[in-house]
């Protein structure tokens, strides 16, 4: 497989280069009245790859959600690539988004459509308005999409629902979505969380990869501290909606770790080794 | 045929093939037994349509005359007869009251022996047969048939609703019955209950909020089924619409449509507010 | 769980007071009865309750009922012409329905239109054109286009479409669409999103009630005829007009067997469709 994505990777010029993002004062509070996150500001360079760890509920996946907007800043602003995120809306912001690939917990797939047709999903943001509105996807369209597929290993199962595939199969078609975007940023929230040890590995070494390959920015979301430091080189700690650590993963002691998760470290804290 | 599909997505999919890496991609499932269906399908409807007895460029007149009789209905209603309106509503709100209290009041035991466990398995077929038959038929036969016997008065209409009801609401019934059974229903067989024990120890507290809600649905769907039967000739604001219909009084059919209307929906949403509260006390 | 077993304690118990639910339970019971009594007032329009009416009327509705019962099969061929015209009522009409009530299904629920203002102006004129019964609008459309099939086959179409879209917006309402949010933040737009997701998604929400949309168009349009709607219902009630109970009866069992052929049909078809 490695040999193939190789090719693919050389067919494939990189189409976009990485974006630093940057938060500045970012507050959110829900309408319900929560405060999910406090005055976060934050400096990730293009090409980075950084986890943000914290318990759920500490906002990281909020966090997450502001770099593409989909979750509206109450106050501050975020800033990715060129482009200042707060405050852009439909058309515009649909854009910036067409930039920022992202990959969910649950995976997020249409379970009766097949692997095909969510692949082009990444494509929607590229297509002009008469094809959005025709609803056709172009040769480049197609070419992109099935790329991405064949970069995860998933070209042998594009006509399959998504349905019929495994948890571990899905996300990678996930990933599959977002990469044909041809982002510049890469966002994931909590992308093995329900996933098991090995499958888990397997996907982080994806991103791994994709971000050693692809310079991508890449920004995941874990709440495990091992996956953090194994596969990350920075490392960002919320606790309740605020910035409470910032540094190298690999250095990261247990006591920072309590630090982040407020209490001792439990051994649910840990997923285990690489099998 | 899957070699001329599989060939012919490759060559769609990987048309840059000169300076892209061919993907080996796997040859999409054929769909024939879909597009054969559905091509018969199309067919048969599209037989049905010309065959029917309608000149379908009449279509193209219909805006124009929904605008004109919507013009004469609602731009001016005629609200001296509302009084007349709200009396005869009144009826046929009483036709689905007292309809619906009929129903309860016989498709409960009915269903009830018609669950499994309860009854003996000879009446069990024979009230789910029944209850198959009058669900086939439309309520407006059931009660024109009904009212041959018993002659038209709203009286007639609300046993004819009470009794074109239970087909549904005894499916209803002993479908509740059979999905509440387990649990209860072992204890107290358990506990030495027998039959009546069962019935009135563990299915009757654990059906009464669903069989409530069920009542009052009812009730929400005789609403509209009595107006139905008004135009029939069992009275009340069906028979007033269709009198005035006849008439071509447009104002007043304005009007009672409008009456209908606002009846029937805040009928729906006190019963529905209702429904919610009973099943959400369960 | 079985109160019934408490029986007299021997001795004194420590019981907690009993919650007091008598003053709403008699609150609730007399209001009920009272509106009970409300409908049986023939003075506001209540219903008179006659049975002796009924008594006098029984010995001429029996000989209805013999005469029901026994069905003039040779009238049958006279009967295939008009059921057929229902059925083709009943499928073209369920299929504009089926049509029409895609867009305005997206429309009408929340997760395919965020936008407030489209959605309750969807939803209210969905509740109107369900709240007129399917025979008023019959009536009123006859009077408005005349005699035929066509005011039966747009009774049907508003009846249906008025089904659909609120059973199935109800459904797409309460169920997740996590893949929609995975669309949103790749930068997809809503319409494109309903087209390329959230419909072929819901589609088995929509083939079910489609299928309901058609065995009730049988059972429907089996009555349009009596307000001149088309279909059998048309004979029906030139039978019932001249007495011809034996003619009646062969309609209505040939209604029946329709009817439960269709839901035959239709059970067949959800089954393989699921």
């Amino acid at each position: 497989m490695t040999h193939d994505t190789q090719a693919a990777e050389a067919g494939h010029a990189p189409a976009s280069a990485a974006w630093p993002i940057r938060l500045d004062g970012v507050s959110v509070t829900y309408p319900n009245g929560t405060t999910a996150l406090r005055d976060v500001s934050l400096d990730i360079d293009a090409g980075e790859m950084v986890s943000i760890v914290g318990l759920s509920g500490s906002g990281k996946s909020t966090l997450i959600r502001t770099i593409n907007g989909l979750v509206p800043v109450t106050a501050g602003t975020v800033t990715v690539g060129p482009h200042t995120v707060s405050g852009l809306h439909g058309r515009r912001l649909r854009e910036v988004r067409g930039h920022v690939g992202m990959i969910f917990q649950g995976f997020n797939l249409a379970t009766r459509v097949d692997v095909y047709r969510n692949t082009l999903v990444g494509r929607f943001a590229r297509a002009g308005r008469l094809r959005t509105l025709l609803g056709v996807t172009s040769a480049r369209d197609r070419e992109v999409a099935l790329t991405a597929l064949d970069t995860v290993g998933m070209l042998d199962k594009v006509w399959s629902r998504a349905a019929a595939l495994s948890g571990g199969q899905q996300q990678r078609v996930a990933i599959a979505r977002a990469l044909s975007q041809e982002p510049s940023i890469m966002l994931a929230d909590e992308p093995v969380a329900s996933l098991d040890p090995p499958t888990a590995h397997a996907v982080m070494s994806e991103l791994e990869r994709i971000n050693a390959e692809r310079h991508l920015t890449v920004l995941v979301n874990l709440h495990l501290m091992d996956l953090a430091r194994q596969y990350t080189r920075r490392m960002i700690g919320l606790r309740d909606g605020e910035l409470v650590y910032d540094g190298p993963a690999a250095e990261a002691t247990e006591a920072d770790f309590e630090q982040i998760y407020g209490r001792r470290i439990r051994p649910q804290d840990r997923l285990g080794d690489r099998t | 045929m899957n070699a001329a599909l599989d060939s012919r997505s490759r060559t769609a999919t990987s048309r840059p093939a000169s300076e892209r890496p061919v993907l080996a991609l796997p040859p999409r499932p054929s769909r024939l037994g879909q597009t054969v269906a559905t091509a018969v399908v199309g067919l048969v409807l599209l037989v049905s349509a010309a065959t029917l007895d309608v000149e379908w460029s009449d279509l193209r007149e219909l805006p124009a005359a929904v605008a004109e009789y919507a013009a004469l209905m609602f731009a001016d209603p005629d609200w001296s007869r509302l009084p007349r309106a709200l009396f005869e509503m009144w009826r046929s709100i009483s036709m689905a009251w007292l309809g619906a209290m009929l129903c309860v009041v016989v498709s409960i035991p009915l269903g009830m022996l018609a669950a499994h466990g309860v009854g003996p398995a000879w009446l069990r077929l024979a009230l789910r047969g029944l209850f198959a038959v009058i669900r086939a038929v439309p309520e407006v036969i059931i009660a024109l048939v009904l009212l041959t016997v018993t002659g038209l008065t709203p009286f007639t209409g609300a046993l004819a609703l009470g009794i074109a009801g239970i087909g549904t609401q005894g499916k209803w019934t002993y479908e509740t019955v059979e999905t509440l059974r387990d649990g209860a229903a072992d204890a107290v067989r358990a506990a030495g209950g027998g039959r009546t024990a069962l019935v009135r120890w563990a299915l009757w507290p654990a059906a009464l909020p669903a069989l409530l809600s069920f009542a009052l649905y009812r009730f929400e769907i005789n609403i509209r089924m009595s107006a139905v039967l008004g135009i029939v000739g069992a009275g009340g604001i069906g028979s007033m619409l269709a009198n005035y219909t006849n008439y071509r009084e447009w104002d007043t059919v304005g009007m009672l449509l409008i009456v209908v209307v606002v009846t029937t929906m805040a009928v729906d949403s006190v019963s529905g507010a209702l429904r919610r509260r009973i099943m959400e006390g369960a | 769980m079985s109160p019934g077993t408490t029986t007299e304690p021997a001795t004194r118990l420590d019981l907690p007071p009993r919650p007091r639910t008598w003053p709403r339970r008699t609150l609730v019971f007399s209001a009920l009865t009272a509106f009970t009594v409300a409908t049986c007032l023939p003075a506001i329009g209540g219903i008179e309750i006659d049975l002796a009416a009924i008594a006098q009327n029984w010995r001429h509705g029996a000989a209805n009922l013999s005469a029901l019962l026994q069905p003039n099969w040779s009238f049958v061929p006279r009967t295939i012409q008009p059921m057929l015209e229902t059925l083709q009522m009943a499928f073209v009409g369920a299929a504009i329905a089926a049509a029409l009530s895609v867009p305005l299904t997206l429309w009408a629920a929340r997760p395919t239109n965020p936008n407030t203002v489209t959605r309750t102006a969807v939803r209210a004129v969905i509740n109107v054109v369900r709240a007129v019964p399917d025979l008023v609008w019959a009536t009123i459309l006859v009077a408005m286009v005349g005699v035929g099939a066509l005011p039966g086959l747009l009774t049907l179409v508003l009846f249906d479409v008025g089904i659909v879209v609120k059973l199935v917006s109800e459904a797409i309402d309460s169920t997740d669409h996590p893949y929609l949010e995975a669309a949103r933040a790749g930068g997809a737009t809503q319409g494109r999103m309903n087209r390329a997701l959230a419909l072929p998604q819901s589609l088995p929400l929509f083939s079910n009630q489609w299928l309901y949309a058609l065995e009730l168009n049988v059972r429907i349009s089996a009555i349009l005829g009596i307000v001149g709607a088309g279909g059998i219902g048309r004979l029906l009630d030139e039978r019932f007009g001249f007495f011809a109970y034996g003619d009646v009866s062969v309609i209505i069992l040939e209604i029946l067997v329709v009817v439960l052929l269709i839901e035959a049909a239709s059970n067949v078809l959800r089954r393989r469709l699921a």
